[in-house]
């Protein structure tokens, strides 16, 4: 390292803070490495930013436009793409129940979809350790899944829909607890951060927790980053990469307030999540001798049931994924691979109302009435598998956007499996309402959560990044955020994309600091 | 337990709840801020010529009806303060242009589609030939020259999902359907089914 300028040189950019950046950018500056976090959004203050109120958490919305194409076109934006100092964990819901073993290998099991190159035993740790740090709130035991160690903090309690929806089941036989949701239950020092106070039950988790009590990589992992001498710089959105001769990127172009700047470094961590993160490799034509950059979009099956009951539910009140049934992980006697969980979900007054218009198509006087009795409403969904196919993919378009750079173009077609999954849940979730006393009961489809688009494999033919999320080909970009995901999963993506990233991480000084 | 079935029950909420609750320390200041903002009347300009407007207009009129109001939400403005502004929502269906493109040919669209089968503009027409009109778009039943290059059925869904939104963000809108979620100063301490804080409202 005596090139000049090589002084400016830092160990390691983070490009993006949300769920992968932030757990690596903490561990890295942990041990000592001099990093640098490239964040395009701003950065907030949990206590005075956040209204709660939906129309105005759309600052923490990407709003960069995105084509969808496909049967069914993915919904950006407020569905699953965040931005700022956090990433889409500034709007996540904090629904953080773990991966089961056998959620690793599908293809071992059903002879479809693709397998991971690492498991449970090597993810086990980091998920204790995950729940630990961020303050989960969940019941113990847990009933399903390994046997595990108990969380430190007991669940928030239960809002109308999660109550229903233990009434529903219970006459069911189907088994349920409360959810482990990645907010205090009683209140806590965080290092870095300070007092975090426990979850007030406002429910407004999707617009930015503005007390500090859900844990989003704000209040946890990028605190303490800081506190270990991190730098992270807002505003900058990364557009290239700088290489020497023999492949290795030895820095990082960006754009601050319409000023190209640049980073010097000597590894990058790409986290910009499943659709900038391979854009920005198909837009430099970096990493994919493998071909499978932007292949294998996956989102996962996601459909949703609302009825009416007679109780007064007030569905804006509490914790909103208050409630988990795992039974159908992997149901029997079913004609499809995989399977999905089930989850009660509160719902703020303009979601609801955009998924009647949209899903309903009411409106009119009839919509006017309908969201009159918008107390009474409660919901359940799930949260299961979808499979990597050929026509599902993110690709550059030849529209510009206002940085100069080609517009992504996302294909998704729900494909055979997932119809017969959403038609096994819904037949389920039907059964469920009904025996909660649903009137006017109606389903939504959606798909939650980007996923794959730049997979972790064995090899160097069939996926972008190996177990560790280092890239076959450059040796030392590592990709760590919800693109490496050979699979959906069927739970919720974001404790698993920390867990994934810490082990990175630990991987990566493993290797450098012998 | 269930003779009362709430949807042969039509709610109506006391008006006032939420207007009255935002001026007090219910509701944090970043909360406040952002209801108040939303109270001024839109600006309503930039997308529109004269003749799109008022087809906009009459189509938020049948959309989300306001005949019992007497200060009605401007609806139409809010749309077109939005599209005006350029910030989108993040995503576009590939078959639409962009959204204020789609939205000046859509309205458009339907203005030729009420002509085509009325002879009249669109604002012209009676209430009934109105929902007849955005009915046959939603179903896509339309004449194909008219909507050259725009999936009738897609833009319905877009225009209606636009108006919901910007008259349900309305606070009086919200406190129409008995929502409180705004007072969050305090939080809540019972979430279960039937709680209801002192300060919640009851309907009528
Ligand atoms: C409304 C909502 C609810 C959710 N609820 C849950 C839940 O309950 N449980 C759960 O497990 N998951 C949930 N998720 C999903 C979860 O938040 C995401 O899966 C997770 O945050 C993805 O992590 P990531 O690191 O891949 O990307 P992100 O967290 O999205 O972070 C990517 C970051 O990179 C930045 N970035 C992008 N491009 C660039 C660039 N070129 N230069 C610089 N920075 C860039 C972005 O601004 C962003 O901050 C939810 C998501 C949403 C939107
Ligand atoms: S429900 Fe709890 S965790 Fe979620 S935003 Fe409110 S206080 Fe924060």
């Amino acid at each position: 390292m005596t090139a000049p300028g090589s002084r400016d040189a830092v160990d390691a950019v983070v490009v993006g803070t949300g769920a992968g950046g932030a757990p690596v950018l903490a561990r890295l500056a942990a041990a000592g490495l001099s990093v640098v976090a490239l964040e395009a959004g701003r950065e907030w203050r949990a206590g005075e930013d956040f209204a709660t109120d939906e129309a105005a958490q759309e600052g923490l919305f990407w709003t960069d436009e995105r084509l969808s194409a496909g049967s069914d076109p993915l919904a950006f934006g407020r569905n699953n793409s965040g931005t700022g100092v956090g990433g889409s964990t500034l709007h996540y819901t904090a629904y953080v129940p773990r991966a089961q073993p056998d959620d690793f290998h599908l293809n071992r099991d059903f002879g479809v979809g693709f397998d991971w190159p690492i498991g449970h035993a090597e993810l086990a740790p980091y998920y204790d350790e995950l729940e630990r740090f961020l303050g989960v709130s969940g019941p113990s035991p847990y009933p399903w899944g390994p046997p595990r160690r108990a969380y430190d903090l007991p669940p928030l309690p239960l809002n109308g829909a999660a109550q229903l929806m233990q009434r529903g089941c219970a006459s069911l036989g189907i088994r349920t607890a409360p959810a482990a949701n990645a907010a205090l239950s009683a209140p806590r020092h965080q290092t870095g951060f300070g007092h975090r106070p426990a979850c007030s039950n406002r429910g407004f988790c999707q617009a930015g927790c503005s007390t500090g009590a859900k844990a989003s990589m704000d209040v946890t992992f990028l605190p303490l980053a800081r506190h270990h001498g991190a730098e992270i710089r807002a505003g900058c959105f990364v557009t290239g990469f700088e290489r020497n001769a023999g492949g290795a990127i030895t820095g990082v172009v960006y754009d601050r307030d319409g000023r190209t700047e640049r980073q010097r470094c000597r590894a990058v961590f790409l986290c910009a999540g499943a659709v900038e993160t391979p854009r920005l490799l198909l837009i430099n034509g970096l990493a994919n001798g493998s071909g499978q950059v932007g292949r294998n979009l996956m989102a996962h099956t996601g459909r949703q049931l609302w009825g009416r009951f007679d109780e007064m539910v007030r569905p804006y009140k509490g914790i909103p994924g208050g409630l988990i049934s795992e039974d159908m992980h992997r149901p029997a006697d079913v004609d499809f691979a995989g399977g999905y969980l089930l989850q009660s979900i509160g719902v703020m007054p303009l979601t609801y109302a955009g998924q009647v218009a949209r899903g309903r198509g009411l409106w009119g006087e009839a919509l006017r009435r309908h969201m009159r009795g918008y107390n009474h409403v409660a919901g359940i969904n799930i949260l299961g598998e979808c499979l990597p196919s050929p026509t599902n993919y993110i690709e550059l378009s030849d529209e510009i956007d206002r940085r100069g750079l080609p517009k992504p173009r996302s294909h998704f077609s729900a494909g055979e499996n997932e119809k017969r999954l959403h038609t096994h849940a819904e037949r389920v979730m039907r059964e469920i309402w009904a025996a909660a006393g649903a009137s006017d009961v109606w389903a939504y489809d959606r798909f939650a959560h980007v996923i794959g688009t730049c997979r972790m494999g064995a090899s160097a033919q069939t996926a972008v990044v190996d177990g560790d999320c280092r890239s076959f080909e450059i040796p030392n970009l590592l990709i760590c955020d919800n693109s490496v995901f050979p699979s959906a999963l069927s739970v919720n993506p974001a404790l698993t994309i920390m867990a994934v990233a810490l082990r990175a991480a630990d991987r990566f000084l493993g290797r450098d600091v012998q | 337990m269930r003779q009362r079935d709430p949807l042969k029950r039509d709610q109506h909420y006391p008006p006032g709840t939420v207007r009255a609750a935002v001026d007090t320390d219910l509701v944090t200041p970043a909360t406040a801020r952002a209801l108040r903002a939303r109270l001024l009347p839109p600006a309503g300009q930039g997308v529109f010529d004269a003749a799109g407007r008022t087809v906009l207009v009459a189509a938020c009129d049948r959309l989300l009806p306001q005949a019992d109001r007497s200060a009605p939400i401007d609806l139409a403005g809010i749309v077109e303060d939005r599209l005006a502004s350029g910030v989108g929502d993040g995503w576009r269906h590939d078959v639409l242009p962009c959204d204020a493109v789609a939205m000046q040919r859509g309205v458009a669209a339907i203005d030729a589609t009420a002509h085509a089968r009325h002879g009249l503009g669109f604002a012209q027409l009676d209430m009934l030939s109105r929902d007849a009109v955005l009915a046959a778009v939603q179903r896509g039943d339309v004449e194909a020259q008219a909507w050259a290059g725009l999936d009738p059925r897609r833009f319905f869904e877009e225009l209606l999902a636009a108006v919901t939104e910007a008259y349900y963000a309305h606070p009086i809108a919200q406190e129409e359907i008995g929502y409180l979620g705004m007072a969050d100063a305090k939080g809540w301490t019972e979430v279960g089914l039937g709680a209801r804080a002192p300060h919640e409202p009851e309907p009528l």
